[in-house]
């Protein structure tokens, strides 16, 4: 893409007009793969998706295949998962148990700290150490890691920004999601599944588009599966942003408090009481009258949140449930779908068994919600492709007066960090557009070249 | 109930396999036109319909223990609310509908434990969506307990078995 498309086409997202095609075209999807996940902190696992000591998972940020590994001390590695000899695909299984992995092609064998085990013929083949340094090398390390309640992150950049820093106010939400419990936080699945749809838009749907919720989703309600998305009761819900992220939330009953909420969408007391112990008092207040509790929101660039509360049996039972997704680009117009089912380790089996079932009947890949959104996605990224679309700007910016003045002011009472508003508005989206065009705006981080085996140990 | 089997296959010329293979074919009938209603009385009050999520593992791995995950685990209340949705006016995603067909084959059937039948089938689901798509195909396993009621034989649990790790349909609102 010639830089000055690039400088047209940020300045257009930024002032909350989006050029139809982003939605569906190879060169932004170029664009987006050396540029945004050339850098961007990207969601891998979460530790207890490899709880026991030699469990690994391979997961992918973009076209990268990384193997995510406790070693037998229980340290955690990620490690890009081909074979520094030919490039062979070292583990090709995508979940296990494995104190090594051997390379299918010549043998070569690492152990499950990345470490370079075995080298068959070493001293016949390359004369030793003499042709071929075997001593202190590794598979490639993914560039950045971070970790966060459990949950594994990773960066193309060796010179990522710190990840606190870059987490920023987004961590006062991430716990209600993640980090209800000193035990941790279970994580199963994920379901995986492909859709021909960009990745870009089920990102900015799950970061503030509550707006869609009453039309899309008029099925769960008209079957009462889940009361809240009417109209009326969306349109009460706070949408937040904070650091890289932002969301939405359903208005709380008057007169909540942190226990009353919580019981509204149906969490046992026992549940409460640890997350009374663990979240800090401002969290708590979140809650509290105007009480709202987090529901959808999506951390930048491409991994989402859900937290509702449906109707799980006959008797009228109210679950929540928790769920993770990751909208991994394949291609312009393909995206593969991970997503997770989340629940507090320390949670009672009964209520387990009924936030699981209430995830599966309303989101993942035969979820009742989810479906209805990937028939839109799916239409979006067929009419992104065409000719009309080239010049079509996509109105981005509900919430906005003409002159870019905010139609309604800042929620002030209002308990969380960063901007809050209450009503519809696209102003998530366009914060995530912001993001989206700091990144592409950019060259790629610079990379040095790095050869195995020549004398110097990689970093 | 169990799934556990007993025995062989019973033979093509037993009515019991001639009933269970019936009620399959039947069954198929109903969810091709869209009879969900109907289907859905087909079930047993403590149905079980279970479709795991299968995974990559390497040989020695014995599946199963890393299995985290299920596409469907519904029970008569889920797979209820399921059809009840698709009579609504707002289930855009099967508005227009989709062109299905379920191939039904392979159809072993066995002993259970009371009386009860165990039928192994193979299915292969055909799904045209719009005019601008490519068609989507899901395979799969099944392994069904069928019990005989006073109207007829009622599918008991379903363990399906698909073939894919990554689904290549955009989502799962079909039954199989």
């Amino acid at each position: 893409m010639e830089p000055d498309v690039i400088d047209q086409v940020t300045a257009s997202v930024r002032q909350g007009l989006i050029p139809a095609y982003l939605y569906n075209d190879a060169e932004v999807h170029e664009l987006e793969r050396a540029r945004l996940f050339g850098r961007a902190w990207t969601f891998l696992a979460h530790e207890s998706e490899i709880a026991r000591p030699n469990d690994y998972v391979v997961r992918n940020i973009g076209d990268d295949s990384f193997l995510v590994t406790r070693d037998g001390d229980g340290q955690i590695h990620v490690m890009f998962n081909m074979c520094v000899h030919r490039g062979m695909q070292v583990c090709r299984a995508e979940r296990g148990n494995a104190r090594t992995f051997r390379c299918p092609y010549h043998a070569w064998t690492y152990k499950n700290d990345g470490q370079l085990a075995g080298l068959p013929f070493h001293v016949d083949a390359y004369g030793g150490e003499d042709g071929f340094i075997k001593e202190g090398q590794a598979l490639l390390r993914a560039p950045s890691v971070a970790t966060r309640n459990g949950m594994i992150f990773a960066s193309l950049d060796p010179d990522a920004p710190d990840f606190e820093t870059w987490l920023g106010d987004f961590a006062f939400y991430l716990d209600f999601y993640t980090g209800q419990s000193e035990a941790g936080m279970e994580f199963r699945g994920p379901q995986r599944w492909r859709v021909e749809a960009n990745w870009k838009i089920g990102a900015e749907n799950f970061m503030g588009d509550s707006y869609h919720t009453p039309h899309t989703h008029a099925s769960v309600v008209d079957i009462e599966l889940f009361g809240e998305p009417k109209p009326y009761k969306r349109k009460e819900g706070v949408l937040w942003n904070a650091g890289p992220a932002g969301g939405t939330t359903y208005k709380l009953p008057p007169g909540s408090d942190f226990r009353s909420g919580l019981a509204y969408v149906g969490y046992p007391d026992e549940m409460i009481d640890r997350m009374q112990h663990k979240l800090s008092g401002a969290q708590r207040a979140l809650a509290t009258e105007p009480g709202f509790m987090p529901s959808a929101s999506t951390l930048f660039p491409n991994l989402s949140f859900v937290h509702n509360w449906p109707q799980t049996d006959a008797d009228g039972r109210i679950t929540p449930f928790i769920s993770v997704r990751l909208w991994q680009p394949v291609g312009p117009g393909e995206t593969e779908v991970y997503s997770w089912f989340c629940v507090a380790a320390d949670a009672p089996e009964d209520y387990k068994a009924a936030s699981y079932k209430a995830y599966l009947m309303c989101f993942g890949s035969s979820g009742m919600f989810e479906q209805d959104d990937v028939e839109n996605w799916v239409s979006i990224t067929t009419m992104a492709k065409g000719s009309m679309a080239r010049n079509l700007l996509l109105n981005n910016r509900m919430g906005l007066t003409l002159d870019g003045e905010p139609i309604v002011g800042q929620f002030a009472d209002f308990g969380g960090p960063g901007t809050a508003y209450q009503g519809f508005g696209e102003h998530n989206q366009r914060h995530w557009f912001s993001m989206w065009a700091d990144l592409v705006s950019q060259p790629a981080p610079a990379r040095e070249p790095i050869a195995f085996g020549m004398g110097e140990t990689p970093a | 109930m169990s799934t556990a089997r007993s025995g062989a296959p019973l033979p093509y010329s037993d009515p019991r396999h001639q009933s269970a293979e019936q009620f399959l074919v039947e069954e198929a009938h109903l969810l091709d036109t869209s009879d969900f209603e109907a289907w859905l009385g087909l079930m047993h009050p403590q149905i079980r319909y279970r479709m795991p999520v299968r995974v990559t593992a390497v040989k020695a791995t014995d599946e199963a223990e890393v299995q985290t995950m299920d596409h469907f685990d519904e029970d008569w209340y889920s797979l209820s609310k399921r059809v009840q949705r698709f009579g609504t006016d707002y289930a855009w995603t099967e508005d227009p509908q989709s062109r299905i067909r379920h191939h039904v084959s392979n159809v072993r059937t066995f002993d259970g434990d009371d009386g009860e039948l165990v039928v192994e089938s193979a299915v292969l689901l055909y799904r045209s969506r719009g005019d601008r798509m490519a068609p989507s195909l899901l395979s799969a396993g099944r392994r069904d307990v069928l019990v005989s009621t006073p109207d007829g034989l009622r599918l008991r649990s379903r363990d399906i078995e698909i073939d894919e790790s990554v689904l290549r349909t955009q989502n799962l609102a079909i039954f199989l």
